[in-house]
């Protein structure tokens, strides 16, 4: 387990910002999610080192969170959801630059700076200042610094946020890249469900300060009885009463999706045996799980 | 037998060091951007034109026959002293002429990290805030020494060396130490007061403004109420650069531009540099770095 | 249907730069997304729309009418701006109802629809506190508030949901699904192409300055020659599967993914694929869990078209 806290609590002056806060996490890229104001920001803050909790104890890369927060610090990368550089740098210098403040030597932190600013799709770009970025290139920029010195865990704020559409695209295939291949840790918060459905597997739910849901997604969304999506091409009332007969609830969408709820026990086989006697054609097929909005509402409350 | 790298991105398998001075980057870097701007070069050669002068002089004192003429009526020129350094180091120009060096080298040191949002990038890092402040403060340091105590200190060798003895020396055994001690005087003072406020705006330019300012209007301000107050020589404790030059005149053991004890203007910048600590202290907050 | 916004040959530079160049369109009421890359011309588009700008060339026409300096028209649009333009010093109710005032209405009308607007986005209990205290999410709910104040029949929003949490997304969401079934013309630019996709099936797609693409996204996505569609079966044989599709004609291309349980496959007549397939999966006796068309979605669609 790279992640182990247990009841962190903080306050800032009367808010109490976390309450009681116990998570795990190891494996797989995880995904941060709540409300604005619910805990996010304190507790990225005492996972990176920032913050002593008042209450609550933890070890992170199995450094106590308390005593050992600059070597914590030392083995995580964090990339930030504002805009931030250095005037009057160019790339290279840049990233080298916070490699050494990491603690590489200076001569390591250079080679490794051209090394992750090719990762990252910067390589043709790295000598140029960085006042003449695009905001995609920034971006780009945030990940490199944030990889330079080989983190074990990498905490990502709003990665995708001001991207067009292919930049976010671009972005979110390196940081699948990172999470997959590269034995990294990835911490993803953000607001954009879609990302975090690409990307994680598990997901840690905050609400006002506790956890609201945590878990694997699949666990999560999974729903216990048997309900199926479809979509179907050619005459369909035929294979509603087939289906019908065989003791399904059969239900049909306005955009054209059809949901099928099936008995406990049933086989799944059993619909493409239907359409295959009834003459439609099966286009879609998927057992459905709760949508991660859905999900997101339902834990969090407010609907 | 071979092997193939897959392109992409590999682990790094050094090793994470503890620096001995977890600060060097930042001075180092913080140095190398002031001289990539064309203004700084200018004046920081321009502020080496007075020890130049001074150079200048302590050649003609040595070879008073050769400048017969020249020498005539100045007799400043004759006698190298530790006054004849104070007066170099301290005098209005010179001042001036290092908060002009000052404000082009360092006042975005901190302005700009706090408008670029890029503090949270340095405090992610095992970096304390106080290394953070020693790294800026180390290059307001650098600057002044290599303007001060450098120069000034090479001209003692060379006075020693158109003498052609240590007599110099021996007469006045401290003075390198009153040039040091000035340094460091005006090293600590300028550090503190340059960054707060550098912490004090995002904009490099408004705080340049303010350096400008504020050494400016102090003096002024000291003026007026010395002319108000029935020329109470207290009010100049009001002028930076007055306190300055009477600190450096107890420095060198030279009579006190002042009519007041010196412990009053060591008082004043003392008390800058407590303000300014305490106002950087807070400024900075490493917790504040993720929003 | 009649075009509610039209643009005929539309051109606009900013002196060498090119912002749009001959375009010609026309939006009907219900939701229409614009997207395209950063610098497509989106922006610039918009301004024309709203009457920010003046065309070089061409003329927009809102409902038949130039938009161009015609300030009767105002009442009639709502904009959302992409970037925070606030008076940071007033109160979210009094910048709603300062907007407001520009349209004329009395200070009983103005009262009651600064009410509505911000009952509409969920602000009346923060709408005495000053903007500068609001959050990123609050401003944002704020400027959508100003866009719909004076309920215009057209709304055009530049990125409405950045900024916001996923319920707070959710809610605007069915909000401007409501505009729909009310009738009015919604016209939404974002970057996030699913939360377009959320919204709307319609769409224009604008690319260095000219209209790559417009309408239904399946419609588009079946014009695009180029690229086969693609369709996955994860199933418990993929390759017992692939046997039995390798000899079609159709099928352009086999995709063996890394789960060992997926297939993909490429075919340009998705009619004839699908026709033949629950047959084979029920001869082959397969169980099979998902049938998808992983590239008949919005992404995909701006990747093939704009390219990388």
């Amino acid at each position: 387990m790279s992640i182990e806290v247990k009841d962190l609590s903080f306050r800032y002056g009367k808010i109490q910002a976390l309450d009681g806060v116990t998570v795990r996490l190891g494996e797989g890229a995880v995904g941060l999610l709540g409300p604005n104001g619910a805990g996010k920001s304190t507790l990225l803050r005492i996972l990176l080192g920032f913050l002593v909790p008042e209450r609550g104890e933890g070890r992170i890369l199995d450094y106590d969170i308390r005593r050992d927060q600059a070597m914590i610090r030392r083995s995580v990368g964090y990339m930030p959801e504002s805009d931030c550089f250095v005037a009057g740098m160019d790339a290279v210098t840049f990233t080298a630059y916070f490699g050494e403040l990491s603690g590489m030597p200076r001569q390591e932190a250079m080679k490794r700076a051209h090394e992750v600013l090719f990762y990252v799709g910067l390589g043709e770009a790295r000598y140029r200042l960085l006042d003449t970025y695009s905001a995609g290139m920034k971006q780009r920029l945030k990940l490199a610094q944030a990889l330079v010195h080989d983190p074990k865990i990498l905490f990502l704020d709003e990665p995708t946020s001001n991207l067009d559409p292919t930049g976010r695209a671009e972005v979110l295939e390196l940081i699948r890249d990172i999470s997959t291949h590269k034995s990294i840790q990835v911490i993803l918060s953000s607001h954009i469900l879609d990302d975090i459905e690409s990307l994680c597997e598990t997901v840690v739910i905050l609400k006002q300060g506790r956890i609201a849901a945590e878990g694997r997604m699949d666990d999560l969304r999974a729903i216990q009885y048997n309900l199926y999506e479809l979509r179907l091409r050619g005459e369909g009332g035929g294979f509603r009463k087939d289906l019908e007969a065989m003791g399904c609830r059969v239900e049909e969408m306005e955009d054209g999706l059809v949901k099928v709820y099936a008995a406990e026990a049933s086989d799944p086989m059993d619909l493409f045996r239907a359409a295959a006697r009834t003459g439609v054609q099966v286009r879609y097929f998927k057992k459905s799980q709760t949508s991660l909005e859905d999900l997101f509402a339902g834990v969090v409350g407010v609907d | 037998m071979a092997t193939v790298r897959e392109k992409g991105y590999s682990h790094w398998d050094g090793r994470l060091g503890e620096r001995r001075f977890p600060c060097w980057p930042i001075t180092r870097t913080g140095v190398q951007l002031a001289f990539k701007k064309k203004t700084f070069r200018f004046f920081f050669a321009m502020a080496y034109l007075a020890p130049f002068a001074a150079l200048g002089g302590l050649y003609v004192s040595e070879r008073l026959e050769d400048f017969k003429a020249l020498v005539k009526s100045n007799k400043a020129l004759l006698s190298i002293d530790p006054k004849y350094f104070l007066g170099f180091m301290t005098n209005w120009s010179a001042l001036f002429g290092l908060t002009l060096v000052l404000v082009f080298a360092a006042a975005g040191l901190i302005a700009d990290d706090l408008k670029h949002n890029s503090l949270q990038l340095y405090f992610s890092r095992p970096l304390r805030k106080r290394d953070y402040l020693a790294g800026k403060m180390a290059v307001i340091a650098f600057f002044v020494l290599a303007l001060t105590a450098l120069p000034y200190l090479i001209l003692v060798v060379f006075k020693l060396i158109f003498a052609g003895n240590l007599k110099f020396l021996a007469a006045y055994p401290w003075l390198p130490l009153s040039i040091i001690g000035w340094s460091l005087l005006l090293t600590v003072f300028f550090a503190f007061y340059i960054l707060l406020l550098s912490a004090s705006s995002r904009s490099s330019r408004y705080v340049s403004i303010l350096i400008f300012m504020t050494y400016l209007f102090s003096d002024a301000l000291a003026g007026i109420l010395w002319g108000i107050f029935n020329k109470n020589p207290f009010m100049w404790l009001f002028s930076l650069r007055a306190n300055l030059q009477q600190a450096g005149a107890f420095l060198f053991g030279q009579k006190l531009p002042l009519a007041i004890p010196a412990g009053w203007s060591f008082a004043v910048l003392a008390g800058i540099c407590v303000l300014s600590a305490a106002v950087l202290s807070r400024k900075i907050r490493g917790v504040e770095v993720i929003k | 249907m009649s075009a509610i916004i039209a643009a005929a040959h539309l051109s606009k530079w900013y002196g060498n730069v090119l912002g749009l160049n001959d375009v010609s369109l026309e939006i009907e009421d219900g939701i229409t997304g614009l997207l395209g890359p950063n610098g497509a011309g989106k922006s610039t588009f918009m301004k024309l729309v709203t009457g920010q700008l003046k065309p070089n060339i061409g003329a927009v026409t809102v409902r038949g009418r130039p938009v161009w300096n015609d300030p009767a028209i105002f009442p009639e649009i709502g904009f959302c701006p992409e970037h925070d333009v606030f008076y940071e010093d007033m109160t979210g109710r009094e910048f709603v109802a300062g907007l407001l005032r520009f349209y004329g209405y009395t200070q009983a009308e103005i009262r009651e629809r600064t009410a509505r607007a911000l009952d509409l986005v969920e602000l009346t209990a923060d709408q005495d506190r000053l903007i500068r205290g609001y959050s990123r999410g609050m401003r944002q709910r704020i400027k959508f508030a100003q866009a719909v104040a004076h309920d215009p029949g057209i709304i055009i929003l530049d990125e409405p949901l950045s900024g916001l949490d996923p319920l707070g997304k959710r809610k605007l969401i069915r909000l401007i699904k409501e505009f729909r079934t009310q009738g009015r013309t919604v016209l939404v630019s974002s970057h996030v192409l699913p939360e377009i996709e959320a919204l709307t099936s319609r769409i224009v797609l604008i690319h260095q300055g000219k209209i790559l693409a417009q309408g239904d996204i399946s419609s588009i996505r079946k014009l695009i020659d180029s690229h086969p569609h693609q369709i996955s079966v994860r199933s418990s044989d993929p390759r017992a599967l692939a046997a039995r599709f390798v000899a079609d004609a159709s099928v352009e291309k086999m995709t063996f993914a890394a789960d060992g349980r997926t297939l993909v496959v490429e075919t340009r007549d998705r009619d004839v694929f699908f026709g033949r397939l629950t047959g084979v999966v029920l001869e082959a006796g397969l169980a099979v869990d998902e049938i998808s068309s992983p590239d008949d979605n919005l992404q995909a669609v701006f990747e093939y078209l704009v390219g990388k």
